[in-house]
C-alpha cells in the first residue's frame, strides 16, 4: 500500500490513525518511493541494511539505512488523547465530516441524532479490542446487578481452561486474568457503592498497564477460542489459523480485523448475553450508518455498539427513549399482576436481575407501608400534609387497600399491615382510581415494565390507546382505565 | 504485576535452565536487568565460547519485548558488530512480540540464532553476504572472534 493509492477519503476528513497502516505510510513519506517494495498488507517489514547492494538502495548509506531501520522498529504513532475518552456528544463526529462527502455528512448527522453519545478510543493498534473490552464492562456496570457481575467474573475466569487447552502456561497468563479480575472487582464495588457513572472504568482503562493486560487477556482467549474452533474461522483467513493467531491476535499492537472481532464476540462476549452491533460509517448507499449484528442476541439495552470507520473503532450510545425513565412509575401501576406467562428467557439477557425480578414483590414499595425505596421521598410521611391540589395520580394508588393492589403468588408473608399513610391522602384520591384495582385482578394480564417488554406484547393487549402519542410524563394517563404506555421498540426505529 | 511474572520466569529459568544457558540478576535488587551466560552451540563456529548476554526487561513487560544484547563481542550477521552487540529480529521486534512469550523462549531463540543465522534478516549485511557466499571464511572469522573474546579464561 503506498500513500498515493489510499483513497483521499479513506480515513475521513479528520484523520484518525488507522493503526499500523498509518505507521507504514508515515515511514513511506520519509523514504524515496523506490525504496519500498510494493507491499500488500500491514506487516511492517522494512528492508535492513543488508539490502544495500541491491540496485535501488544507492540513495541511502548504510548508516542512514540503519537509522531508518531503528526508527521503524521503534515507531509508535504519536496519537494524542486518552486511551478511552469520557462519553461525549457524537455531534463531534458530524462536525468532522461537515465539509466532507455528502454521504458522510448525511450519515453522521443522522448518527448524532440516533446515537447522541460516543466514546473515542485511542488509535494505537488496540482500539477495537479496547472498545469491546470497555463496552463489555460498561454494559455490565450499567445493568447494576451484582449477581450478574459475579457470574460473569466466574465465567471469564473459567475460560482459562481454553488457554490451558491450547497450551498457554498459567504462570504466563495469570497476570492478565488477574487484571481482568481487578476490573470485575472494581465494577462490583462501584455497583455496591451506587456510583453515579462509569468514571472508575474510564480510569481503569486509561491505566496503560491494566488496560494492556485486560486486552491481552481477551486477545489470548480469542486466540484460544479460534484454535479450538478452527472450522468456523479458517475459511475466512488468508493464512493458516495458527499463524494468524500468532501474528494478528496474540501480538501487542495489531488492530483487530473482522474475523478477529467475530471470534472475540463468539468466544468471550456472547456468553454474557450481550449483543454486539457494529455501525459502519462508509460511503455505501443510504443516509444512515449501516448496522451489523455480530451476535445472534437481540439488540437490547445490554448491547455494545461500535462505530467503525476504516481502521478505527469507537463506542456509540443510542438515544435513550423516555419510556426507560418511566420504569418506576409504570412498575408501581402495572407491574402488579397475579399471574403472567414467563417471558422468553433467551431473549432477555437480564432475566435474573434481582432488581427486575423483585418487582412483583416490591417489598420496598412505599405503598405497602412507607418504608424506604426509590420513591420514598415522595411517599414519606413528611409529605403527608400534601396539598389536595398536588398531582394525585402518582400517590393515589396508595388509597387502594393493599390486598386489592397486588398479591403475588410468591409472597409468603402475611397480608401487608394496613397502610398507615392513606388517611391524609385519601381525600385527594380521584374517583377513577377506585376502578384500577379491579383491573389488576380480572383485566388484561399485562406486565408493562418497559425493560422486559417484547415488541409483540401489544398484540396481546385488548385495550385501546387513546393516549398513545401523548407525553409519557403526563400523569393523567394513570387515571384512565384504558391507558397503555408507549412501547419501547428499538427495532422499528433503527432499521 | 510485571514483577510477579518476571520473578516466576526467573525462578523457572534458575531451577531448570535450558541447555547451554544460565541466568542471574545483574543486580539482586533489580528484576529488570539480567545477565545471561550462553554457551556457543556445538557445531557452530561459536562452540566452546561462553557469551555474556544482557537481557533488559522494559517496565512495560510483558507488553513490550525484552531487549537482548551481546556484551561479548561476536561475529554474526544478526548481531551488530560493535560494542553494543544489539540483536533485534523475529519475536524480539515490538510488532511481533507476544505477551504470552516467555523469556526462556527468547533466550533459546537467541541461542538457536547462533547455530542458524538468518542472513535474510541480517543487521550486518557484509557478514550476511559472507555467510551466503563464502561460508568457510565466515566460520573462520567467527571462530577466531570466539577464541579471542569468548574464551578469555
Amino acid at each position: 500500500m503506498s500513500v498515493s493509492t489510499i483513497p483521499w477519503n479513506h480515513f475521513g476528513p479528520h484523520h484518525f490513525y488507522p493503526e499500523k497502516q498509518k505507521a507504514n505510510s508515515y515511514y513511506q513519506n520519509i523514504l524515496p518511493s523506490t525504496f519500498l517494495p510494493p507491499r500488500g498488507h500491514s506487516r511492517p517489514v522494512y528492508p535492513g541494511p543488508n539490502m544495500s547492494h541491491s540496485s535501488n538502495m544507492n540513495a541511502l548509506s548504510p548508516d542512514e539505512m540503519e537509522r531508518f531501520q531503528k526508527l521503524s522498529n521503534e515507531f509508535e504513532a504519536d496519537v494524542p488523547g486518552p486511551l478511552v475518552s469520557p462519553k461525549q456528544s457524537s455531534h463531534s463526529i458530524a462536525m468532522e465530516y461537515a465539509n466532507a462527502d455528502p454521504t458522510f455528512a448525511t450519515k453522521t448527522n443522522a448518527l448524532s441524532i440516533s446515537h447522541p453519545m460516543t466514546r473515542v478510543m485511542k488509535g494505537d493498534g488496540n482500539c477495537g479490542w479496547r472498545a469491546v473490552a470497555f463496552g463489555y464492562f460498561e454494559t455490565l456496570f450499567n445493568l447494576r446487578d451484582t449477581l450478574r457481575v459475579q457470574r460473569e467474573r466466574e465465567r471469564i475466569k473459567s475460560l482459562s481452561t481454553l488457554l490451558d487447552q491450547v497450551g498457554q502456561q498459567e504462570e504466563l497468563y495469570e497476570i492478565f486474568v488477574d487484571a481482568t479480575e481487578e476490573v470485575f472487582a472494581q465494577t462490583l464495588a462501584a455497583i455496591q457503592n451506587v456510583e453515579q457513572d462509569e468514571t472508575f472504568l474510564v480510569n481503569a482503562f486509561n491505566d496503560d498497564y491494566g488496560s494492556s493486560a485486560v486486552i491481552t487477556h481477551f486477545r489470548l482467549l480469542t486466540s484460544a477460542w479460534m484454535k479450538l474452533n478452527p472450522l468456523r474461522y479458517q475459511a475466512f483467513l488468508s493464512l493458516p489459523l495458527d499463524s494468524y493467531c500468532g501474528s494478528r491476535i496474540e501480538t501487542v499492537r495489531t488492530e483487530i480485523d473482522e474475523v478477529g472481532l467475530q471470534a472475540l464476540v463468539d468466544g468471550v462476549i456472547e456468553g454474557a448475553g450481550f449483543g454486539v452491533e457494529i455501525l459502519y460509517l462508509d460511503r455505501s448507499e443510504g443516509d444512515a450508518v449501516t448496522p451489523h449484528q455480530l451476535s445472534p442476541i437481540r439488540p437490547s439495552e445490554a448491547t455494545i455498539r461500535l462505530l467503525y470507520r476504516p481502521g478505527h473503532y469507537d463506542l456509540l450510545y443510542r438515544a435513550e427513549l423516555p419510556a426507560v425513565n418511566m420504569a418506576p412509575v409504570v412498575n408501581f401501576q402495572y407491574g402488579m399482576t397475579t399471574s403472567y406467562t414467563p417471558w422468553d428467557q433467551g431473549a432477555l439477557s437480564f432475566d435474573i436481575s434481582p432488581h427486575l425480578m423483585s418487582i412483583p414483590n416490591l417489598t420496598a414499595d412505599p405503598a405497602f407501608g412507607g418504608m424506604g425505596g426509590p420513591m420514598s421521598p415522595m411517599q414519606s410521611h413528611s409529605h403527608a400534609p400534601m396539598p389536595p391540589v398536588s398531582p394525585a395520580p402518582l400517590s393515589s394508588y396508595r388509597v387502594s387497600p393493599p390486598q386489592e393492589m397486588y398479591q403475588s403468588p410468591m409472597q409468603s408473608h402475611a397480608p401487608m399491615p394496613p397502610v398507615s399513610s392513606p388517611p391524609p391522602v385519601l381525600p385527594s384520591a380521584p374517583p377513577p382510581m377506585t376502578v384500577l384495582p379491579s383491573r389488576s385482578s380480572d383485566g388484561p394480564q399485562i406486565r408493562l415494565n418497559p425493560l422486559v417488554m417484547k415488541p409483540n406484547l401489544s398484540h396481546s393487549l385488548p385495550v385501546t390507546t387513546p393516549f398513545k402519542n401523548s407525553s409519557p410524563y403526563n400523569q393523567a394517563h394513570f387515571q384512565n382505565s384504558d391507558f397503555e404506555p408507549i412501547h419501547y421498540a428499538p427495532n422499528e426505529h433503527r432499521r | 504485576m510485571s514483577q510477579k511474572r518476571i520473578a516466576k520466569e526467573l525462578a523457572e529459568l534458575t531451577e531448570s535452565p535450558p541447555e547451554g544457558i544460565t541466568v542471574e540478576l545483574a543486580d539482586e535488587a533489580n528484576l529488570y536487568e539480567w545477565k545471561v551466560y550462553m554457551d556457543g552451540p556445538e557445531g557452530s563456529p561459536y562452540q566452546k565460547g561462553k557469551f555474556l548476554v544482557k537481557l533488559s526487561l522494559p517496565t512495560g513487560y510483558p507488553f513490550k519485548p525484552p531487549t537482548v544484547s551481546f556484551a561479548t563481542r561476536i561475529y554474526h550477521p544478526n548481531i551488530t558488530n560493535d560494542e553494543k552487540g544489539s540483536m533485534c529480529l523475529g519475536m524480539l521486534r515490538a510488532d511481533e512480540w507476544k505477551p504470552s512469550s516467555k523469556i526462556s523462549a527468547v533466550l533459546q531463540f537467541a541461542r538457536q540464532l547462533l547455530s542458524e543465522p538468518m542472513p535474510d534478516d541480517a543487521i550486518e549485511g557484509r557478514i550476511a553476504d559472507q555467510y551466503n557466499n563464502d561460508n568457510n571464511r565466515y566460520r573462520e572469522i567467527a571462530r577466531e572472534w570466539t577464541r579471542k573474546h569468548a574464551m578469555a579464561e
